[in-house]
């Protein structure tokens, strides 16, 4: 993965295919990012992303409910029409923004 | 009828669940597949091996613990993909509650409760055979869209 932090926006752009295995090492990594520059947005770019299963769903309500929790919004940026069809199936896709 | 079939069993560890996708995903590749359908099916099989690691083997995972996959095609007017995962762990107490969508044993995990109905929704049928203490065996097939005809 990758970050950036600019103005307020923090951005992640997510390269790793999302099972448990990848999602349990992100989630600390990007709550690190997200505690230390406490954004008043989040971005996570999802178009280098080639497989998810449930574990990107938990993966991403999870820094959800964090960024919630801190006042600040977040946007999903770029699923293909895969993980669109994963994330459809649970009530994310009514939760957070998506573009 | 042309038929394939395969057998892997890997060490019940979170890293080896990419290593059965990759597999799956070229295993079933000699058919005449659509990308959606090639992915639906590395999706559910990767819930359901995550979930023989991390719910099958919850508490008495041991070096020893492993996962067994075994997969099989039959190329027919309809070409019928069947996978089976079994794990040797402590079987599904209640599989309703197991099914139930967003329903996890390990919210604290950020685990979704959705691996069941990913596999119900990307598969044709999923059955699940489990014992207390024995283990839990998954099988999931898919009929694949009628073939088109080569020119």
């Amino acid at each position: 993965m990758k970050y950036n932090y600019d103005d307020g926006n923090l951005k992640i752009n997510l390269e790793e295919e999302l099972d448990m295995n990848s999602c349990k090492i992100l989630r600390d990594i990007i709550d690190g990012y997200i505690v230390r520059y406490q954004p008043k947005e989040v971005t996570i770019d999802l178009s280098n992303v080639k497989f998810m299963d449930s574990s990107g769903i938990g993966l991403l309500m999870g820094r959800y409910n964090l960024v919630k929790l801190m006042g600040a919004d977040m946007t999903i940026l770029n699923p293909t029409n895969n993980i669109k069809r994963v994330l459809e199936l649970s009530n994310i896709a009514n939760k957070i923004t998506m573009r | 009828m042309e038929s394939n079939n395969m057998k892997m069993e890997i060490k019940a560890t979170l890293e080896n669940v990419a290593v059965v996708r990759v597999a799956i995903a070229t295993f079933i590749s000699n058919l005449d597949i659509a990308v959606d359908e090639l992915m639906d099916i590395k999706t559910a099989v990767s819930e359901a091996v995550t979930n023989a690691i991390e719910h099958g083997y919850d508490g008495v995972l041991t070096e020893d613990s492993t996962v067994t996959v075994i997969a099989n095609y039959e190329k027919n007017e309809y070409d019928n993909i069947k996978i089976i995962i079994q794990d040797l762990g402590v079987g599904i107490e209640n599989i309703e509650l197991a099914t139930t969508p967003m329903y996890t044993s390990k919210p604290e995990l950020e685990h979704a409760g959705m691996g069941f109905t990913i596999m119900e929704t990307f598969m044709d049928e999923v059955f699940i055979d489990s014992k207390k203490d024995e283990g839990t065996i998954i099988t999931l097939t898919k009929k694949l869209k009628k073939k088109k005809s080569k020119s």
